[in-house]
Parts: structure tokens; sequence; C-alpha cells
């Protein structure tokens, strides 16, 4: 299977190595996988030697935000590299488009069973990490919860897990996943892509989304970069913000 | 007939302008038109406050109460359409440096060298220059 692998990262230094290393190592040979990671200014640059270090046998496509932009924007800026025409795959176009936080959260057993499902003939495969038996901390239980509902009446999608990092697209479904939420909420505004696509009218059109299990491993290093209660705030602010002023023209 | 209310608060306000106005005298000489509007506008203000009973009269005509509030409430509007403004200027701007950045970015984009994914390709062991549009050809197989 042909997959594209979207990683934004920021000051992760190596955490990263450890992550490339870890999917490296889950990706059987018959698996053509090219990771485009997108390096959101992180300051020391990223170290590529460590990067090839870590994963020899790994196709990786770098490319660098002069400035950081945010989450969002590098996941954009991946998806549109995993887009074009010169970095397809020999042997056909991308068949799975997995995005994937780049701190070592998430394993990269999961992002094959994503793909996997994707293969299966979902259009979109999002990380639950509910059912994959995470030892999610309780903290982050609370503001998980809270995301959730803010999500179904937000978006109307029903999801067990929100803001999770790891999802697979489908090539009909990646179209569609524009993101202008530059930050983190990002999230949520694919979420609501997602929502769109998956009750559009014409049946055909219609995404087929489904939950696959999967683990989180939270560390306290992750758990320090990652989302806190004030940062909901910010997410509500900036998807306010999304809302008045993004009326769909824009740049592209 | 009019007079001249020459309070304490008119004091420090009329100084507060003229201050504020040599200050940007110092500062933006190079530019005279903007302080020839300022110079104006100031002294347009400076006027209403030693000469409240002009603002009052004007007030009282258009059926507002007190004079200060004749100049207020359109400034209080103005202000808020302002902040509105200003606040999507600073969202279409941050859409440009995004979509800049990111051309920046994708223009530049290379693939690490030393990948094994085909072995009979020819990738130098060399860092590839950002700018390399060849080393990005030779990526497509």
């Amino acid at each position: 299977m042909r997959i594209a692998v979207l990683m934004p990262a920021f000051n992760e230094e190596g955490r990263l190595a450890r992550t490339l290393d870890d999917l490296a190592g889950a990706i059987p040979s018959t698996d053509h996988v090219c990771v485009f990671l997108v390096d959101d200014g992180s300051a020391p640059a990223i170290d590529e030697k460590a990067l090839r270090a870590a994963a020899p046998g790994l196709r990786i496509v770098v490319a660098r935000h002069a400035v950081n932009l945010g989450q969002g924007a590098a996941l954009e800026t991946a998806r549109r590299l995993a887009l074009e025409p010169r970095w397809q795959p020999g042997e056909g176009p991308f068949e799975a488009f997995v995005t994937m936080d780049s701190d070592g959260q998430h394993r990269g057993s999961d992002v094959l069973a994503l793909a996997g499902a994707i293969a299966a003939g979902a259009d979109v495969a999002l990380g639950d990490r509910f059912a994959g038996g995470s030892a999610v901390p309780r903290s982050r239980r609370a503001l998980l919860a809270f995301a959730r509902a803010f999500e179904r009446a937000t978006t109307g999608l029903r999801l067990s897990d929100v803001h999770n990092g790891l999802r697979a697209f489908g090539p009909r479904a990646i179209a569609s996943m524009r993101i202008r939420q530059n930050r983190m909420a990002h999230a949520t505004e694919l979420s609501r892509s997602i929502s769109r696509a998956s009750a559009e009218r014409a049946k055909d059109d219609q995404l087929t989304v489904v939950e696959v299990p999967v683990s989180v491993r939270y560390s306290d290093e992750s758990l320090a970069k990652g989302q806190s209660a004030s940062g909901a705030i910010t997410i509500v602010v900036d998807l306010f913000h999304g809302f008045l002023f993004s009326d769909g023209r824009g740049p592209r | 007939m009019m007079q001249a209310e020459v309070t304490p608060a008119a004091i420090a306000l009329v100084g507060l302008l003229a201050a504020l106005f040599l200050h940007d005298f110092v500062t933006l000489q190079r530019n005279r038109r903007l302080l020839l509007v300022q110079l104006v506008v100031f002294a347009g203000g400076a006027w209403l406050i030693v000469y409240p009973e002009v603002a009052r009269r004007l007030a009282h005509f258009v059926g507002i109460g007190r004079g200060v509030d004749f100049v207020l409430y359109p400034l209080v509007i103005w202000l808020v359409r302002e902040s509105l403004l200003s606040r999507r200027r600073r969202h279409e701007e941050q859409e440009r440096v995004t979509e800049l950045v990111r051309a920046m970015a994708t223009s530049g984009a290379y693939e690490l060298a030393g990948a094994v994914a085909e072995p009979a390709t020819d990738h130098s062991s060399k860092r590839a220059p950002a700018h390399s549009s060849a080393v990005a050809a030779s990526c497509t197989e």
C-alpha cells in the first residue's frame, strides 16, 4: 500500500527521531511509505543527520516554514505537498494519507491500522484512544470530554475521541480537507469538514467515517507541550475569528 | 458671548494635546502632511475643550443632553468599527503570510538523501540544497 504520512514538527528535538524510528520499524517492506515532514520553524532547525540515522530506510520529504505558523498550518503544508505530482511514488498515487504527531505519542503500528481501514473502503479513519487502552491522564480526560461535547454541538459529528492527531484519509477525502485554521483549532475545523462531507446529500459524494482503536502514549514532555485549558479558550476565539472573517474566498 | 471655561481639567487636557503634538512634531518631522491634519484635529479638540458651550449648544440642537456626549457617541461608534476592521485586516494579513511561508516551504521542499526505497537510484549522500528542483525531480522516479 502507498501511504503518505503528514507530520508537523515544532521543536521536537529527540522525540522526532524516536517517532520516525518507531514508524520505520512498523512498516513492512511491501508498503511504500513517504513521510511529509513539515518543520514549523523549529529553533534550532530539525537535525537531519539524526533523522537519517534514526530511520535510514524511510522516505522523508522535508519542508520548512521560515517562521512558526502553528500545527494547523504545518499540516496543511504537508497535505499540499503530499498531493503534489512530483512526490508521488512511481507505482501510482498515494492510497492513504495519515496525519500523525511527531512527539512520539502515536505508534507506527497504528498508522498502518488506520491505513488498513482506508484500504478496506473507508474514506476517513479516526484514531480512538479510549478504545485503544491508552492510559489517558485524568486532567486530559476532563478536557477531552469538554472538547467532545463542543465538537458534537458545533460539528454534528458523534465521535468517541476528538482532537486526536492520528487520522487517515483516502484520496477522495483528502482533497476536501483544506485547513484554514493555523493553530490548534484545525482539529475542530477538520471534524467539521468530515461531518459535512459525511452528510452530503448525494449518496455518491458521502464519505464513510470509521473509528479505529489506537493507543496514545503520554509522556511528561508531550503533556507539557500539549493543550491546556487556556488553549481551549484560544481555540474557541480562533474558531470565532475564522467564522467572522474567513468568507471562503481568501487566498486560494 | 461664549465664555472660555478654563478649568483645571481643561488645562490638563489641552496640555496633553500640546505635548502629544510636540512629541509627534519632533518624531514625525518628515511627514508634514500628517502633522498638518493632526494639528487641525487637535486644534478642533482644544477649542471644544476650552469652549464647551459650542458642543453643548450643538448637542441640545440635536436632542442630546450633554455636550460631551455629542462628541463621545460618534467616537465610540467609530472606535468599535475600527477595532473590527483592524481585526479583519490582521486576519487577512495572517492568511497572506501563511500562504507566503507555505509557498516558500513547498518550493524548497526536498527529499532527505539516502532513502533506500529504490536501491538503484543514485541519491548523493550530501544534504540537498533547499532550492534544488533537480533534486526534487529525481525523487519522482
